[in-house]
């Protein structure tokens, strides 16, 4: 305001001196019309508003500074009256169309602004990155568009609890977020109008396009643990059945109906009984274990080991010792874990490796150690397994497909792993196809302190 | 009891003890095999009496086993499935299996169905068939049932005949269209539930509770003596 006034005066005064100065060579009459060039700048930098004013301070000033009589503002000549007119209307269209001009470019230059954001953010949005991540910085950017120094956005419904003047973000009557700048400033009408409605379109389709994606995610995961729950029940039905059928077989027979058996035969089927429970009792041991890991249950109860008493104890267990050969040296470091379960990740990596090798071969157990680990290496006589499937295998349920193997659920080594983990281990694959497989169980060691002999 | 050799074919091996152990007891010569190579293998080295085959094998399908042996045998087969392999079960008997039972069964079961192969498979073929109060002659293409002589017409002739022909043996919707009405009908089982409705309307006593054509849900149905046996 202030500052237009003051341009104004000053313009005024400038325009005045100079046509002092020419006066003396040219006809003073003539030199009204440079009171354009005083109106011309006001009009472009305040608008018309203030070019007026200038224009009819001109009129004045050359009436009292130039036109007789001199330092008045009557006029002798009644024809000069004309000309102060005409100085003064030309002034004011002048100025006016000077202020459109300028006022249509600074309006261009705004359109060119918003869009050039309302660009950026699509683009960025589309290119995936998080709304929520976005939001600030579009923000402030949108702030710096409309003209106000600072501007939050807020998703969704947010209430009144915010401070600041709200701007509703609409889509077609639906509330997509609101935009708040500070209370004491307005952005321009237009600004508002054309970016506001742009911006909450872009925002609803990014939400949008957020929202789906998620529901994918979801529809994916749910259809997955569909599946995996189909291939449990598939699994554990196969497995309890098939030793169940083998147990009603087998007593069915001991009962009799006409059937001579021998003392011998009854001998097999007790002994296929026999066979038969402890499998389904593995079987019932495996998915307690896995429930409790699954549950985050399995909680590890620690004591120092050495590595002959834990495959001591899992040799025990499996009571197949001939077909398990062990070496390692004996000045090992000890571990500290729980020697029950490091057993059963021990059972399960030697019934696997002794499942997948032919009957008369027998499994190896390498134990070594490195700076931080103590290895337990179990190398089968079996298949191998293929590249794609050395992490897969560790799924609980998971089978290899078309494998040689129906037997088991898929459990152990599932188990393996998450009691190995449990542990503080890790348990790994290493294998040649068509030359057998080794499992590597690896757990931390423990320094002991140095002993002090007496 | 007549010391017959059967070829059991499974690959769980207490399963497999078990039911030799059974067989034996039962009186027969028991060989056994473990995937469908040894089996073929077994089969034609020592051609067994009658086979009992699991229908999933590590190697290969029984449905394989079942095509491969019928290429140069008759020998009766029994499948032993497992429930949710009905699709696997039906394709091995449109192969040629002569029966099935389903895990996990009583060794009753599958001693009554072991017979019942068995003596169809020794049974001399004749042109007059009698099963029960029924009898059919096939060269007249007459039939009587209860002493009453029936008429059919020709598809229901050809069905009873195909039915009467393999007495108790199980036969799939796929193997009575083809054998009574061709090759171009084997997917029509519609057909095949209007004419066994219309047969047993005119042979049973009670159609509802039928005693002779007895039906098999989505495998097929059977002929049996309702006097004995299976």
């Amino acid at each position: 305001m202030l500052a237009g006034a003051g341009a104004g005066i000053a313009a005024v005064a400038v325009v005045t001196a100079a046509i002092e100065l020419f006066a003396r060579v040219v006809p003073v009459l003539s030199l009204g019309v440079l009171y354009v060039f005083a109106v011309l700048p006001i009009a472009v930098v305040w608008g018309t508003a203030f070019a007026v004013p200038v224009a009819i301070a001109s009129m004045l000033a050359f009436n009292f500074f130039f036109l007789p009589p001199v330092y008045t503002l009557t006029l002798a000549d009644r024809r000069n009256w004309f000309a102060l007119a005409v100085y003064l209307t030309t002034a004011i269209v002048v100025g006016h169309l000077a202020a459109r001009a300028r006022r249509g470019r600074d309006e261009a230059a705004q359109r060119e602004r918003e869009a050039a954001l309302l660009a950026d953010i699509a683009s960025e949005l589309l290119r995936g990155f998080e709304l929520d991540d976005e939001l600030e910085s579009i923000a402030k950017r949108t702030a710096a568009v409309l003209g106000v120094s600072s501007a939050r956005i807020v998703l969704g419904d947010a209430g009144t609890a915010t401070r600041g003047a709200p701007h509703r973000l609409e889509v077609e009557g639906r509330l997509v977020g609101t935009l708040y700048v500070p209370d004491d400033e307005e952005p321009s009408y237009e600004a508002r109008t054309r970016l506001l409605p742009a911006l909450a379109s872009l925002l609803a389709v990014a939400s949008d396009r957020e929202r789906l994606a998620a529901e994918a995610l979801e529809a994916e995961a749910f259809r997955r643990s569909d599946t995996i729950k189909t291939a449990v029940i598939q699994a554990v039905s196969h497995d309890l059945r098939t030793p169940l059928a083998t147990i009603e077989q087998a007593l069915d027979g001991l009962e009799g109906g006409g059937l001579r058996l021998t003392d011998t035969d009854r001998e097999e089927l007790l002994d296929a009984i026999r066979i038969e429970h402890t499998r389904l009792k593995r079987l019932v041991e495996n998915l307690l274990d896995l429930s409790r890991l699954q549950a985050g249950a399995a909680s590890a109860s620690l004591d120092v080991w050495t590595w002959e008493e834990l495959i001591g104890r899992a040799l025990d267990e499996l009571g197949a010792s001939e077909r398990v050969a062990v070496d390692g040296r004996q000045d090992l470091p000890p571990v500290s874990v729980d020697a029950t379960q490091v057993q059963r990740v021990l059972v399960n990596l030697l019934e696997n490796a002794l499942g997948v090798s032919p009957q008369h071969e027998s499994v190896h157990v390498r134990v070594s150690a490195t700076r931080k680990e103590l290895l337990f290496r179990i190398t089968d006589r079996g298949p191998g397994i293929p590249e794609a499937e050395r992490e897969r295998i560790f799924e609980p349920f998971h089978r290899i497909e078309g494998g040689p193997l129906r037997r088991g659920a898929g459990l152990g080594l599932a188990i393996a792993r998450g009691f190995a983990e449990a542990n503080g281990g890790r348990i790994w694959v290493e294998s040649q196809p068509g030359r057998g497989a080794s499992f590597v169980l690896g757990l931390p060691t423990v320094e002991l302190p140095v002993q002090v002999t007496a | 009891m007549s010391g017959e050799r059967v070829l059991v074919v499974d690959d769980e091996p207490q399963f497999l003890r078990a039911l030799r152990t059974n067989l034996r007891g039962a009186g027969y010569v028991v060989t056994t095999a473990t995937n469908a190579e040894e089996a073929l293998a077994a089969a034609g080295l020592n051609p067994p009496q009658a086979v009992i085959l699991d229908l999933l094998l590590p190697d290969g399908r029984g449905t394989d086993v079942c095509l491969r042996l019928r290429e140069w045998s008759a020998v009766p087969i029994i499948l032993v499935s497992a429930v949710g392999e009905e699709a696997e079960k039906i394709a091995a008997l449109d192969a040629g299996a002569d029966d099935y039972v389903t895990k996990p069964f009583a060794v009753g079961e599958l001693l009554a169905r072991l017979r019942a192969v068995l003596r169809r498979a020794g049974a001399p073929s004749e042109p007059v068939l009698r099963i029960g109060a029924l009898e059919l002659d096939l060269e007249k293409r007459s039939v009587s049932v209860r002493g009453e002589p029936l008429r059919l017409t020709p598809h229901e002739f050809d069905l009873l005949r195909v039915l009467a022909s393999n007495e108790g043996k199980l036969l799939t919707h796929r193997t009575l269209l083809r054998e009574v009405w061709g090759p171009a009908y084997q997917r029509e089982s519609s057909y095949l539930h209007v004419y066994v409705s219309q047969l047993r309307r005119k042979l049973e006593e009670d159609p509802r509770r039928p005693r002779y054509v007895l039906t098999d849900p989505g495998v097929g149905y059977r002929l049996v003596n309702p006097n004995g046996g299976v």
